[in-house]
């Protein structure tokens, strides 16, 4: 099978390319299904930027209309935002149209449970049942509601990171803030928020129309008019969002940009200080993680990748915090989430509290080089390989959670199939830039030949 | 049974049963399909069930490229107007028109504003069928506008059509009830435009509907009583779409729907002689107000479509249907419940005569009407029945069975919209009318 796939039905969700494979039918098929399992009740619809946006949200609409729900319409919503009012507002559950950091040609569908959450694994199988089964309950004429038009969605998250935050701490140090939205959900209410923080700001990109500045994964390449930004207006920090607002990449005083790893690493350093408690993480994230919760005295947990993973081990071990090395931070005092507003926070709070500046923080940090690189591939290609490569590993400490972990003493690889994308992600750490280097390329010569054996 | 009516000029059917998201986009895919991208307007009524109807065309129409203009809630015929007047590609009307709340419907314009004729009723079935839908990359789909004042144009355009200062000058007090449907509120300016008062009865944009939308005595009592009551000088029941009228006159007598199309053809023909259009089963009253006028009558199939076809191909001058629908071709080729009620008003101005003096005029027949329900699957070998039973009376077969006789006529349909076969039976007199209706009735249930 060499043609790629443009549509792929996973436990995050339904995402495929506009003009291809996700058609209106299909999002209406699957918001009809949702209604059906969550009952006639509040459904909250929202979506991120995306150009295409407001067409699979109207096939949304429709859908969960003919299955005798009631929408409630929050329109372009950070992500975070959208889970912590599907939360409060008491709905039986939520529909995000995003693609989060895909290319502007995808789209998606993300459903939400009543708390407020992803639905889990467990949930999205009872869930695709009804679909695949496509027996949906539609209602009649008489029983059909209208669409209810919400003004404020993310009232609710605001007042919730406010009070989570030591606000006093952080307005008295009156931060000169540059931050950069990409034009996604995040500009709805960023700066809302930096100003009930008393920063002083400098934005970019605030316009949430989806033409995205640059390409929106909060990685380095993507960042450099905000370092620009940074230094020319002297600011103490400066913050990039992804295009739904759920991660973030930091920007130094100096216009050097962090890294996406730093984020969570910045965060979790200030809840060992502030608040110890166990740390959730999942199998790709910097080993920097460890060694700073081994000096608190505190236990790490592991988990697949995907959100819902990360999320429902929170949930489970109690964390103080959890996250993901991609700028994903989950602070559970707020929602346990991945939330860029509550990193943004627990960073500023940071600064606040320890009074040095953000490169200090970052230097603090045990230093990884982590790099991540990716090879195409279909899953069923990287399932050969990898069970090649595990047999030829299976006296080294590997972990099998998720794709194939092997961790030699202070450095790891880390090698899986993407669920969104049909490509083979390769990650490999260590101490020194040189290492990680030598270690990837290793492994890239490993499974290239293996993918050329496979092709032949 | 699952109702669900496909034709030529739309889909029609039952919701939550056969009206489905995505039947809904299957269909207008296929008509944005059959168009080249450009704009293509829509509309609804009131009804409950719109706006999941609604968001459905709106995704699909985006999806295929077309740009979409969308007037919201609005009546048929002035989304008709506007597809013309703004040179669109074509419009999508989403309502059931006369049927009950549990119906809705989509109904497909052309560029003209009139319904889809056959060749292009027949090239969005086809691509419906094959599911051949364009599907519009990113950077192609098509972008959405909301217009909010359009009415202003119409009305402007309606006064200026009909004597303006005649039904000014005559201060007539009207009732209308536009059953909460696309109508409500609207009403209001169709008075101020041509200098009338108005009672209205039934004007909220609700779509919760008091009773059927559907024009006809059977629902014309509170109109009827409140025209008495008010002392009005006419009464109008309007259907869901605004596209059919049913009138009650001055003493409260509530007028078979049959009575529109003659009394407004009356009218028309006065100024402008030509050709009318009318379909096999509409009252025989037309047929005497055209020899009046020594105007020839053409016959066509039942449905606007057909009607209006037969309008534009035979440069008729008026079409209209017993069911309450009239087009004027120099106004509009689309039936429009605004010119009708219009038309009516400017017949008595001009002929200073009350409307039960109108009524008058026209010959006295006596139609009478009855849907005996028939699954689809049955439709045929019934109507074999039924047409070897009038055998030897030489029915015409051009739309079901007719059979002419001196002084009445009977005809027998499969309804295109609906699980019914209808019978109607008019004579001159009142007895005989009802006699024929019976015994066919009778004949048909048995076959069922």
């Amino acid at each position: 099978m060499n043609k790629r796939l443009s549509l792929k039905i996973s436990i995050s969700g339904v995402r495929g390319v506009v003009g291809d494979s996700l058609t209106p039918q299909l999002a209406a098929r699957f918001a009809a299904a949702f209604g059906t399992y969550v009952g006639r009740g509040k459904v909250v619809v929202g979506r991120d930027a995306r150009p295409s946006g407001e067409m699979l949200m109207d096939a949304v609409f429709s859908g969960l209309l003919a299955a005798g729900c009631q929408p409630v319409a929050i329109g372009i919503c950070p992500i975070p935002s959208a889970l912590v009012f599907t939360k409060e507002s008491r709905a039986l559950g939520g529909i995000v149209v995003t693609a989060s950091h895909n290319p502007k040609e995808w789209n998606g569908l993300k459903f939400l449970s009543r708390r407020g959450l992803y639905l889990t694994a467990a949930e999205v199988e009872e869930f695709m049942d009804i679909y695949h089964q496509g027996e949906f309950s539609f209602a009649a004429a008489d029983k059909q509601r209208p669409i209810l038009l919400e003004e404020d969605p993310a009232g609710l998250h605001l007042a919730k990171l406010l009070s989570s935050l030591d606000v006093e701490a952080i307005r008295k140090k009156r931060f000169r803030v540059a931050a950069d939205c990409c034009n996604g959900a995040g500009a709805i209410l960023l700066p809302a928020f930096l100003e009930a923080l008393g920063c002083r700001t400098v934005f970019l990109n605030t316009t949430p129309d989806g033409t995205f500045a640059h390409q929106s994964e909060p990685i380095p390449e993507n960042l450099v008019e905000l370092c620009r930004q940074v230094k020319e207006a002297g600011a103490d920090i400066g913050f990039a969002q992804d295009a739904d607002a759920d991660r973030l990449a930091v920007i130094d005083e100096k216009g050097e940009a962090l890294g996406e790893e730093m984020t969570l690493a910045l965060a979790v350093q200030y809840i060992l200080a502030k608040e110890p408690g166990p740390v959730v993480v999942n199998l790709s994230t910097t080993r920097a993680i460890d060694d700073m919760a081994r000096k608190a005295g505190v236990p790490v947990y592991r988990t697949k990748i995907g959100e819902t993973n990360v999320v429902e081990e929170v949930i489970r071990r109690k964390a103080a915090i959890g996250g993901e090395g991609n700028g994903g931070v989950i602070w559970p005092r707020v929602h346990t989430c991945r939330d860029s507003f509550a990193a943004i926070g627990l960073i500023l709070e940071a600064l606040a509290a320890f009074g040095k500046p953000v490169s200090a923080l970052a230097r603090e940090v045990p230093h990884y080089v982590m790099i991540k690189d990716k090879i195409p591939g279909t899953p069923e290609e990287a399932r050969r390989i990898l069970g090649r490569l595990k047999k030829a590993y299976a006296k080294e400490d590997i972990s099998t959670l998720d794709g194939l972990k092997i961790n030699f003493g202070d450095a790891w690889v880390h090698i899986r199939p993407s669920n969104t994308e049909p490509i083979i992600r390769i990650l490999a750490e260590a101490r020194t830039e040189d290492e990680t280097r030598r270690l990837l390329d290793e492994f890239k010569t490993k499974l290239g030949s293996n993918l050329t054996l496979t092709a032949a | 049974m699952k109702l669900l009516k496909i034709g030529i000029s739309g889909v029609r059917g039952i919701v939550g049963e056969t009206i489905t998201p995505e039947l809904v986009m299957d269909f207008a895919c296929a008509f944005g399909t059959s168009l080249d991208e450009g704009r293509v307007l829509i509309a609804r009524d009131t009804r409950p069930s719109g706006p999941m109807l609604h968001k459905a065309v709106l995704s699909a129409l985006v999806s295929t490229g077309c740009d979409v203009l969308d007037l919201g809630v609005c009546p048929t015929p002035v989304l008709q107007a506007l597809v013309h007047k703004l040179r669109a590609k074509g419009g999508i009307a989403i309502s059931a028109g006369h049927n009950n709340a549990a119906w809705n419907a989509l109904t497909f314009i052309n560029r003209d504003g009139t319904y889809l004729n056959d060749f292009q009723g027949e090239e969005v079935l086809d691509i419906y069928h094959l599911e051949r839908f364009r599907k519009a990359p990113l950077s192609r789909l098509g972008k959405v506008k909301s217009q909010e004042s359009f009415l202003g144009s119409y009305f402007k355009r309606l006064a200026a059509f009909l004597d303006r200062p005649a039904i000014a000058a005559a201060g007539f007090k009207v009732v209308i009830d536009p059953c909460n449907g696309a109508g409500a509120g609207i009403v209001d300016l169709f008075c101020r435009a041509l200098g009338c008062g108005l009672v209205p009865v039934n004007n909220e944009p609700s779509g919760f509907f008091p009773h059927d939308p559907e024009p006809r005595p059977r629902n014309a009592a509170e109109v009827s009583s409140i025209v008495r009551i008010s002392g009005a000088d006419a009464g109008f029941l309007l259907s869901s779409d605004v596209s059919r009228v049913s009138v009650v006159a001055e003493d409260g007598e509530t007028l078979s729907e049959e009575y529109t199309f003659p009394i407004v053809a009356s009218r028309r023909l006065e100024k402008e002689p030509g050709p009318i259009v009318t379909n096999l089963s509409t009252s025989r009253m037309i047929e005497d107000v055209a020899a009046k006028y020594a105007c020839p009558v053409i016959k066509a199939k039942v449905g606007q479509s057909h009607v209006i076809q037969a309008l534009l191909s035979e440069e008729g001058s008026i079409a209209g249907e017993g069911s309450g629908g009239v087009a004027v071709r120099s106004f509009q080729p689309a039936f429009d419940g605004f010119l009708a009620m219009g038309l009516v008003l400017e017949a008595m101005a001009a002929g200073r005569k009350k409307l039960s003096g109108l009524v008058q005029e026209l010959p006295k027949y006596h139609i009478v009407k009855e849907k005996i329900y028939c699954p689809p699957s049955r439709v045929h070998s019934v109507m074999d029945g039924v047409e070897k039973l009038f055998e030897k009376d030489g029915p015409s077969l051009i739309d079901g069975i007719k059979v002419e006789g001196p002084d009445g006529w009977v005809h027998v349909r499969a309804s295109g919209t609906e699980p019914m076969i209808r019978v109607v039976s008019e004579n001159r007199s009142k007895e005989k009318a009802q006699e024929d209706l019976d015994r066919l009735t009778a004949f048909i249930a048995q076959l069922v």
